[in-house]
């Protein structure tokens, strides 16, 4: 599956990071391809352009605060999970794909 | 009343002053009327009294308050021409005083620590006066009064009881004589001094022979007229004048002493262990008997801030607070408490949590103050080994030595105008000499005394200058020296004397011409000859310099280099006449930014000019204290900087990582910009290529941690930032990262906790690790406890990605279970240096 991913978390020192690490690592172990902007203290990094969205079958929101252009995304299937979730237990996200 | 035909003139008057017909309006009053020949009196229609109007004491006994409603009678040759007069006087000139009451210091909001934070702690709020924390066993001390019966007095003659009284004052003058000769501190000389000055008073002794007259036995005399002048003073609206009345009271009482035998009773103690002083008041004899090796803090219940006991335990370092309500009762004698005095409560020390904190806290102060001795041992010093003076800005004789301590390598800057805030009268000459020659030797370094400096926007009561519409160009720093000539010939002998102790140095304020200068070295000039004359020590090359605030000077610099020896840049001065924008004026504040490319062109034409001229620049404004600015300053090639004590070892160590050759090439640069943006941009991007302070730094790695708690696991690495001068305010960093720990748990599993915050109020970007003994419940992901604590402290306005870079990618190595088991494995902290530099690619020192 082609999967765009956006993660925010409020300071965007780390848990922004620690939960992207997480979705493109169990991405790669089941299979998918997935690229994950962040949103941190650093702005956006590793952003999403029209293309990748577009082709793209649904987005992971993995954040615990309001993200920039979420307007790109208005055609596409959206699943949110608080930050935490993607860190803890990031298959149970994926899981959420097939339903 | 007065003979005389005429009838008086009456009419009434409601105070308009807030605070009363206090000290300095009753004084301000007496003044007034005095240029009559009338006479004058003022009935209280609250109280009743009357008084004579040109009697300060007396008005002040008067008691009128706000809102008071008065009759003023007046009768003698000029009475119309005077009520006229008088009237227009209490409805202009006495309503400005409450402009110029000075506001209640309000304390500031804090962030308690979490430890302290449990509703099982009883804290007793107060108001701290002397910074510090006490630990020790509360010793309470009885109330002195002037109440009790005396022993067994029966009067003799007139003249025995005279004698009696004048030999009970020479015992006392003599003992304060013999204690004043012992070698003290500049406050502890000053108190005594004050109570040798009660002794010496004519209204205090004509006050006891009119007692005795009335045939009153000495002790008699005594009670009555300590309790004449103590009701006097205490019924000031004044708070100063109010907290004399503890020094009378004490007087009279060791007078009455040497008359009637013991009076101190349980006021006065011995200590035998550490303790802290548990009062109503303390009178200041008592304070200076006490044995200051188990003195360790004071709580006092009423005493003010200008209180004598409060002014020594400043002086002494003895942590203490005011304003404690009832402490005497509450505070059991016996129990063991702790004064703190840096966030204004007692705490009883019996609960084990309160007992654990104080002890890392005092732990942690150890460990900082050593920290910084490393430090301040060592010269600022370029990379390419310029050297540039980092002094220290001070407003009293006693802060030089802990400036010194922070490593200030000379006293930039002494306001001396902070001796004369709050006073009702000028600083004496002595008072002066003994702040500055304080400096001179707490310093051991060169010290700049700046004559006072005061204005429209400084208001200082004792001057009663006018207030004005646009007091940042009226009447203000040197402007007002020829008009308060006496004072200003004072503080110039003061500072003279001084200069035969250290090397000091004397700078005025708010010169814009040559004629100013002028005048100012011939007033010196006139004082060092009349210290010649009578053979007084002095300095005769007393280097004179000015402030440069006026940007007339700027353009004038090559006849002032003739006339003077150095100067300072006073930046904000300067870059709000430059910017023509007043800086308490919100809507435009902004304007007032010192990296204005054109004022940094301005403050290079400044030093070049004087440089050209071989005289010394530094600068001591707040453009100094910024360490954002550091590279611009160390640009423009100033001599020296002066800013306040604590900035000074993050400002030192940050000069050792610049080169001035590149700091002279982004100046070059910046002046060129057109744009404040343009500079701020430049600046970025030159510090980002910069090496700022490492990440990593072993002082921020602790081993065998003994925390119990997540709460003491975070204050641990906090207090570690706080030890390397990476934060001044722990306690704010703390309640940031618990604020952060409530939106979701840092537990990130597997024994990993990474608490983080994004705060200014951490000084440099830090990592800082904690290895715990034992592990403690985080409330973690997978609810397993923590032995591993990384904490994260950004800076918010960081605008360099490096560091956050690293971060992001410890954040995602986090997430490795190899990484993870690697660093729970490393038990020393080099090894867990080692690892982490490697692993996330960064240096450990600075390049």
């Amino acid at each position: 599956m082609k999967i765009v991913a956006v993660t925010a978390c409020p300071t965007g020192i780390a848990h922004t990071y620690m939960a992207a690490e997480q979705l493109e690592k169990t991405a790669r172990a089941l299979g998918h391809e997935i690229k994950v902007e962040t949103q941190g203290a650093m702005g956006i990094e590793n952003e999403l352009d029209e293309n990748e969205i577009r082709q793209a079958q649904v987005a992971i929101f993995a954040i615990d605060i309001e993200i920039e252009k979420r307007e790109r995304f208005r055609q596409l299937k959206v699943i949110q999970v608080p930050v935490q979730e993607a860190i803890k237990n990031p298959k149970s996200v994926f899981l959420r794909l097939q339903g | 009343m007065s003979p005389g035909s005429s009838n008086p003139v009456e009419f009434g008057f409601v105070c308009p002053l807030s605070d009363g017909l206090h000290a300095r309006p009753a004084s301000q009053m007496a003044k007034f009327v005095a240029e009559f020949v009338s006479q004058f009196w003022l009935v209280n229609q609250r109280t009743g009294t009357s008084a004579n109007l040109k009697s300060p004491l007396a008005i002040i006994s008067a008691d009128v308050r706000g809102g008071d409603t008065c009759s003023i009678r007046i009768l003698g040759p000029d009475q119309e021409q005077a009520a006229r007069a008088l009237e227009q006087f209490l409805g202009q000139e006495l309503a400005k005083e409450n402009e110029n009451s000075l506001p209640i210091e309000a304390a500031l909001p804090q962030t308690l620590p979490r430890a302290l934070q449990s509703p099982a702690i009883t804290r007793y709020p107060g108001v701290p006066v002397s910074p510090g924390i006490g630990k020790g066993k509360a010793v309470v001390v009885g109330r002195l009064s002037l109440s009790q019966p005396l022993n067994g007095d029966s009067p003799a003659s007139r003249e025995q009881e005279e004698r009696r009284v004048e030999r009970a004052i020479a015992t006392l003058r003599a003992r304060l004589q013999a204690l004043l000769s012992r070698s003290m501190s500049a406050a502890e000389k000053a108190v005594l001094e004050a109570h040798q000055s009660i002794l010496d008073d004519v209204s205090f002794t004509e006050r006891i022979t009119a007692s005795l007259a009335a045939g009153q036995s000495a002790g008699e005399a005594l009670i009555a007229t300590g309790k004449y002048f103590i009701s006097l003073l205490k019924s000031s609206e004044s708070a100063y004048v109010r907290e004399r009345a503890v020094d009378v009271e004490e007087i009279c009482l060791r007078l009455l002493e040497e008359i009637d035998g013991p009076r101190f009773g349980s006021a006065r103690v011995t200590l035998e262990e550490p303790s802290v002083l548990v009062a109503e008041t303390l009178a200041p004899q008592q304070l200076l008997e006490v044995d200051r090796r188990w003195l360790s803090g004071l709580v006092l219940e009423y005493a003010g801030t200008t209180s004598h006991a409060v002014i020594l335990a400043r002086s002494l370092g003895i942590p203490a607070i005011v304003g404690v309500k009832d402490a005497p009762v509450i505070l059991t004698p016996g129990e063991q408490i702790v004064v703190d005095a840096n966030r204004g409560f007692v705490v009883p020390n019996g609960n084990p949590t309160v007992h654990r904190f104080y002890d890392r806290e005092w732990q942690t102060q150890r460990w900082r103050q050593q920290a910084l001795s490393r430090h301040s041992t060592a010269r600022a010093i370029t990379r390419d080994g310029q050297r540039i003076e980092v002094g220290a800005n001070i407003c009293s004789g006693e802060e030089s030595a802990a400036a010194l301590a922070q490593g200030a390598e000379a006293i930039g800057l002494f306001r001396t105008e902070f001796l004369f805030l709050g006073r009702e009268r000028a600083p004496s000459e002595d008072e002066q000499f003994a702040a500055y020659a304080e400096a001179a030797r707490g310093a051991k370094r060169r010290v700049t005394i700046r004559t006072i400096d005061v204005g429209g926007d400084k208001p200082i009561p004792l001057l009663n200058l006018p207030t004005e519409s646009n007091p940042y160009l009226g009447y203000r720093g040197m402007r007002i020296y020829r008009e308060h000539q006496d004072l200003f010939r004072t503080q110039l002998r003061a500072i003279l004397r001084a200069s035969a102790v250290g090397p000091v140095q004397i700078m005025a304020p708010m010169v814009s011409t040559i004629e100013e200068v002028l005048w100012l070295k011939e007033q010196l000039g006139e004082s060092q000859e009349d210290f010649e004359r009578r053979k007084i020590a002095f300095d005769p090359l007393l280097p004179v310099g000015i402030m440069i605030e006026v940007p007339s000077v700027a353009f004038n610099l090559d006849q002032f280099s003739a006339e003077v020896d150095f100067f300072s840049i006073g930046t904000n001065d300067l870059n709000q006449y430059f910017m023509a924008v007043d800086r308490d004026n919100a809507r435009v504040a902004k304007l007032a930014n010192v990296r204005q490319p054109s004022f940094l062109r301005f403050l290079k034409h400044i030093v070049d000019a004087v440089q050209r001229n071989g005289k010394w620049v530094g600068m001591c404004g707040e453009m100094a204290g910024d360490v954002r600015n550091l590279p611009l300053l160390l640009g423009l090639g100033l001599h020296g900087i002066s800013v306040s004590s604590p900035e000074i070892p993050a400002l030192k160590r940050t000069i050792s990582r610049f080169s001035v050759h590149e700091c002279r090439q982004l100046l070059l640069e910046a002046i060129e910009c057109a744009r404040l943006e343009e500079v701020d941009e430049l600046l970025r991007n030159f510090t980002s290529h910069e090496p700022v302070q490492p990440l990593l730094d072993p002082e921020l790695v602790i081993v065998n941690s003994d925390s119990r708690t997540k709460e003491e696991a975070i204050r641990e690495l906090i207090d570690s930032l706080y030890i390397a001068s990476r934060t001044e305010n722990p306690d704010h960093l703390e309640g940031l990262v618990w604020a952060r720990e409530q939106t979701c748990s840092t537990g990130l599993g597997d024994g990993f906790a990474i608490p983080h915050c994004r705060s200014d109020a951490v000084k440099a970007n830090s990592i800082a690790i904690l290895k715990l003994d034992h592990p403690i419940e985080w409330d973690a992901i997978d609810q397993k406890p923590v032995s591993t604590v990384i904490l994260l402290a950004v800076r918010e306005s960081d605008t360099s990605n490096a560091h956050l870079q690293v971060l992001a990618k410890l954040a995602r190595r986090l997430m490795n279970a190899q990484f993870r088991d690697e660093v729970s494995q490393l038990k020393e902290s080099g090894e867990i240096l080692t690892h982490l530099s490697r692993e996330l690619q960064i240096p450990l020192q600075p390049q």
